[in-house]
């Protein structure tokens, strides 16, 4: 495996220096262009936001552009932003989208302005375009447009109690197996441990569902039909509902990450699999912070896949000064700015920052960190975006997929029952245009 | 006046008992809520619940730091002052209006904005404000929670209205009064528990609305509510802000139903209604 | 109308009550107006991913009435709303006639004993997720010191719907309080005198005289909470997002998710419209009883 990103990086490098090479030889670079005018930036107040946020006021004087910040929370951040992007109205300029998510449907209603000419000619030198995780990049675009600039990488991951599982002589686990028998022995050693914990509320847990069956091989559309009932889809359903079922914590339905994070920080589940993001509020008090290790979700039959996704940031279609907007765009994106917010604790979507000296060096402060920065690096080679189906409808897909799954939590249905009743109504979403 | 005295102080006793047993009750989460503001984050969370602790001030130190919070309740205040006292100014005619005449269909159309989901008025009203290129200003925000505030005062002064015997009126009636001039000088008077409670549940309501500002403010007019959601989300769930916010949050609120329940005391604004 | 002799005309009655009705009324109707031919107008109409949009008629409708779905919804709504009412109505009742004859309470306390309702849903949505946790909450804790079966709440599909209706009750009886007292406080005290002077017991003095006098306030205070808990959504949206699997999906919850999550604002209107019928025809039974009863 560092055979394979040492590759990577050596490639990127190169490319690197082959942009800036190009890139010198085009127009002196303008910061000041859009100076007066005012941008205005619709955020999902999560700590990417905040921790870009912290060099407002760099921006603002680098550009002389005044920044006018709305910040929400996450769910309440896209109500607004439907709301206004409904009405066509300009108020927005810049905003915070996650295109594994709406990245389809936004782009079909064409609510993303197209920053793909923008992203060659109108940037810094620096601004290293090619320096960016291509994977995240390709997932930002639709319809050959590319509509948003990927702010941070993340994605869940395994957490485990190395000392519960030295404890119940348990290795940590390398395949999917391993974890189930792993679960199985935590919970004869340990009866007041929950051995494995991760989503099961319905609409969040596509996100962690996903990675485990695209780790066995399965897949979520074949032939443009849904494909849960497939063998590798059924596989997936079982195994994942019957970790959750038979090891994980009780209510587990309800589940999303304030439960998980709180159940691990307590010291009350032995393996849980949740989002990278939840690190500093898993460490929070520090009870966790020796006894924790972390890596990518284990491997299944077509070994490790994965899922990485990122928040991006786009330029809204309806908005007046799009030129401006995307000054805003590029600097928050920009290797500079965004090595400032990865010592903050933001996973970078660009290789090469995180491999750099001064990130290094943070991350080598901490054992948690350098595991947590390894696992990235694994889903920022290996990852795939695809949470939910790969259709405009994603949200509602993710509904189906969660109900099968919850119906095989609760024992309300049989894997082929659920699988085939998802199916059907997914196929019925599939069809819609 | 009395049965025996005996039964009397048992009664007292019994009272006293299920008013401790409704307290408990009542009480045991929001002084879960107030501790819990004076815990460390992830304690909150910790099992098994530690009601031993050493207090702390962090959070709301954290949370006065970080967030403007002084200017988001001056913002909740401007908003909520604004739209109760809206709601009364229209409200409290419209309930005499309706109690005099025993015609309620005014009364069930100010309810009608309350039978529909508060999400049926966040497009429509978005683009209607954002006509009069009034988004993000107060009047907006005002004239949205007014349509919540109104019919609260309308419905809980009608039975308050309708209480007052007819005979009351009769003086003024033969006298050839406006009826302003009834409403103001006679039935006003006679309703000040009703007025009461409409005043701390018009503030309740308002003060704790969130969709309405989500759309129609902008970062100088945000209200307090909107910040009591930033504490929980994915890679940042800082339980100890949120309940040091909810708590501050719970405090005008709580202020105003303390000034204005010696209203609701019995004897204190009744006046003539003794027959 | 039973009215003494009035040296007014009753046309010039009936101008000044329209002036006093006046300001109430036209600032609804400015306000609601469009919103609500906005809304019908859509909910008639469908839309594609791309923003074309096109005259479906009824065809919404016509989904919805075969929509599963929202049948699920409508019980889901129906059996928290009956639940709730009735925890709310007689705890709420209990709560006012407590609160009205302590009357040397100190007022601070009286403020606290109604405070519920004013914790800002969202928050205390939250406080009673953590409270209600089966592996790390208070309230499984508190069961298994005293050796009963912990719960699994909010989580559980059969007792989800009752469980929700708890943390509202809680909320929201000391809300219904609060009304009451105001009508408590409103009711003539001679006849209280007179019940007594005949020594009419406790109960009896409230079966036959307290309550048939507090039927306006409390068909006011059912009117209130109806048009709330018909439209539930705060609680269940911070908590369960409408599970497990559907067993709390409110018809309000699962309008907001067709529009604000899965986009499709045509069918969202058609549901919210449906819902405001529904809620409007409750309003207009509660109404009609009030009149009766008050008048």
């Amino acid at each position: 495996m560092s055979g394979n990103v040492l590759a990577m990086r050596v490639a990127v490098t190169a490319i690197t220096l082959a942009a800036v090479t190009t890139a010198a030889h085009a127009a002196d670079f303008d910061w000041k262009k859009f100076q007066g005018k005012t941008v205005t930036f619709l955020a999902n107040n999560n700590p990417v936001s905040q921790a870009l946020l912290t060099y407002k006021d760099d921006f603002e004087k680098l550009t002389g552009i005044t920044l006018k910040v709305d910040g929400y929370q996450e769910q309440q951040m896209r109500q607004r932003l439907v709301t206004v992007m409904n009405a066509h109205s300009d108020e927005i300029d810049v905003f915070m989208t996650l295109p594994s998510r709406e990245g389809e449907q936004f782009a079909a209603a064409g609510w993303y302005g197209d920053l793909s000419a923008m992203s060659k000619n109108e940037v810094s030198t620096d601004y290293d375009f090619a320096g960016l995780s291509q994977a995240l990049l390709k997932a930002g675009t639709f319809g050959g447009k590319l509509t948003s600039m990927p702010m941070n990488i993340e994605g869940p991951i395994l957490y485990f109690r190395t000392d519960i599982l030295k404890k119940c002589g348990v290795e940590p686990p390398t395949t999917i197996k391993d974890i189930e028998a792993a679960a199985k022995k935590i919970k004869a050693c340990d009866s007041t441990i929950t051995p494995f914990v991760s989503r099961g509320l319905k609409p969040a847990l596509a996100y962690t569902f996903s990675n485990m069956l695209h780790n066995i091989g399965g897949s979520y559309m074949a032939n443009g039909k849904s494909n849960l009932c497939s063998a590798k889809g059924k596989e997936a359903l079982d195994t994942y509902s019957g970790l959750l079922r038979d090891y994980g914590p009780p209510g587990v339905v309800n589940y999303s990450f304030q439960q998980i994070s709180a159940l691990y920080r307590t010291g009350r589940a032995a393996m849980s699999f949740e989002s990278s993001n939840e690190l500093r509020t898993v460490m929070e008090g520090g009870e966790r912070l020796k006894d924790t290790g972390l890596a990518p979700f284990p491997a299944g039959e077509a070994g490790q896949v994965p899922t990485a996704i990122g928040w991006g940031m786009a330029v809204s279609a309806y908005s007046k000064q799009p030129d401006a907007a995307w000054y805003f765009v590029q600097w928050a994106t920009s290797p500079q700015i965004q090595k400032r917010m990865a010592v903050q604790g933001i996973a970078p979507p660009r290789p090469a920052v995180a491999n750099d000296p001064e990130y290094r060096k943070w991350i080598d402060e901490q054992p948690v960190r350098k595991q947590w920065q390894a696992a990235l690096d694994v889903l920022a080679t290996k990852g795939s975006s695809e949470v939910g189906y790969p259709i405009v409808a994603n949200p509602e897909s993710r509904d189906f997929i969660g109900q099968a799954v919850q119906d095989l939590i609760l024992k309300q249905k049989t894997v082929d029952q659920a699988c085939a009743d998802a199916d059907k109504g997914l196929d019925a979403l599939i069809m819609q245009k | 006046m009395n049965n025996t005295p005996l039964s009397e102080s048992w009664i007292n006793r019994i009272n006293t008992a299920q008013l401790v047993l409704a307290g408990i009750l009542i009480m045991t989460p929001t002084v879960w809520m107030v501790l819990s503001s004076f815990k460390p984050s992830f304690e909150v969370t910790a099992y098994p619940p530690t009601l031993l602790f050493s207090p702390t001030l962090e959070n709301y130190r954290e949370l006065i730091k970080t967030t403007p919070f002084f200017s988001y309740t001056v913002n909740s205040l401007i908003v909520t002052l604004g739209s109760a006292g809206l709601g009364l100014l229209f409200g409290i005619p419209a309930a005499f209006a309706v109690s005099w005449s025993r015609i309620s269909w005014p009364a069930v159309l100010a309810l009608a904005a309350r039978m529909a989901p508060g999400t049926l008025f966040l497009l429509p009203w978005y683009v209607m404000f954002r006509q009069v290129g009034m988004i993000g200003s107060y009047t907006a925000l005002i004239l949205s929670h007014a349509v919540i505030t109104l019919p609260i005062v309308i419905w809980v002064l009608l039975p308050s209205f309708d209480n007052i015997p007819r005979s009351v009126f009769e003086a003024a009636q033969v006298d050839g009064c406006s009826l302003m001039r009834i409403l103001w000088k006679i039935a006003l008077p006679l309703v000040g528990s009703g007025i009461a409670v409409a005043a701390i549940l018009s503030f309740v309501f308002s003060w704790n609305y969130f969709l309405f500002a989500l759309v129609l403010s902008n970062g100088d007019t945000k209200t307090l509510i909107a910040a009591a959601f930033n504490f929980v989300g994915e890679g940042s769930t800082q339980w100890g802000a949120l309940m040091a916010a909810a708590t501050l949050i719970a405090l005008p609120p709580l202020i105003l139903a303390s000034i204005v329940q010696r209203w609701l005391v019995s004897g204190l604004t009744l006046g003539a209604v003794k027959g | 109308m039973a009215f003494a002799a009035n040296a007014v005309s009753p046309d010039r009655q009936r101008a000044e009550l329209a002036a006093l009705s006046a300001p109430a009324v036209l600032f609804t109707l400015a306000m609601i107006a469009f919103p609500v031919i906005y809304t019908i107008w859509l909910g008639f109409h469908s839309f594609s991913s791309t923003g074309r949009q096109s005259f479906a008629g009824l065809g919404n409708y016509a989904k919805l009435i075969a929509d599963n779905e929202f049948w699920h919804g409508l019980w889901v709504t129906l059996a928290l709303y009956v639940l709730s009412l009735a925890l709310q109505l007689v705890l709420g009742v209990w709560l006012a006639l407590l609160l009205f004859h302590a009357k040397r309470l100190p007022g601070i306390v009286r403020s606290l004993l109604i405070s519920p309702f004013m914790m800002p849903p969202v928050v205390a949505g939250l406080m009673w997720l953590v409270i209600l946790d089966p592996s790390i909450g208070a309230a499984n804790y508190i069961l298994t010191s005293l050796g009963l079966p912990p719960s699994d709440w909010l989580a559980s599909p059969t007792w989800v719907i009752p469980t929700v209706a708890l943390i509202d009750t809680w909320q929201w009886a000391p809300y219904v309080a609060l009304i009451v007292l105001g009508g408590l406080q409103s009711l003539p005290p001679s006849v209280y005198e007179a019940a007594q002077i005949d020594g009419a017991s406790p109960l009896k003095t409230f079966r036959r005289i307290t309550l048939p006098l507090l039927l306006p306030t409390i068909v006011t205070a059912t009117i209130l909470r109806s048009v709330d808990l018909l439209r539930f959504f705060d609680i269940i949206y911070i908590t369960t997002q409408g599970g497990p699997g559907n067993a709390s999906n409110t018809l309000n919850i699962y309008g907001f998710r067709v529009g604000f999550e899965f986009f499709n604002i045509g069918y969202a209107s058609a549901l919210m419209l449906t819902l405001t019928a529904i809620v409007f025809g409750v309003v207009l039974a509660f109404n009609r009883l009030r009149g009766a009863v008050a008048w």
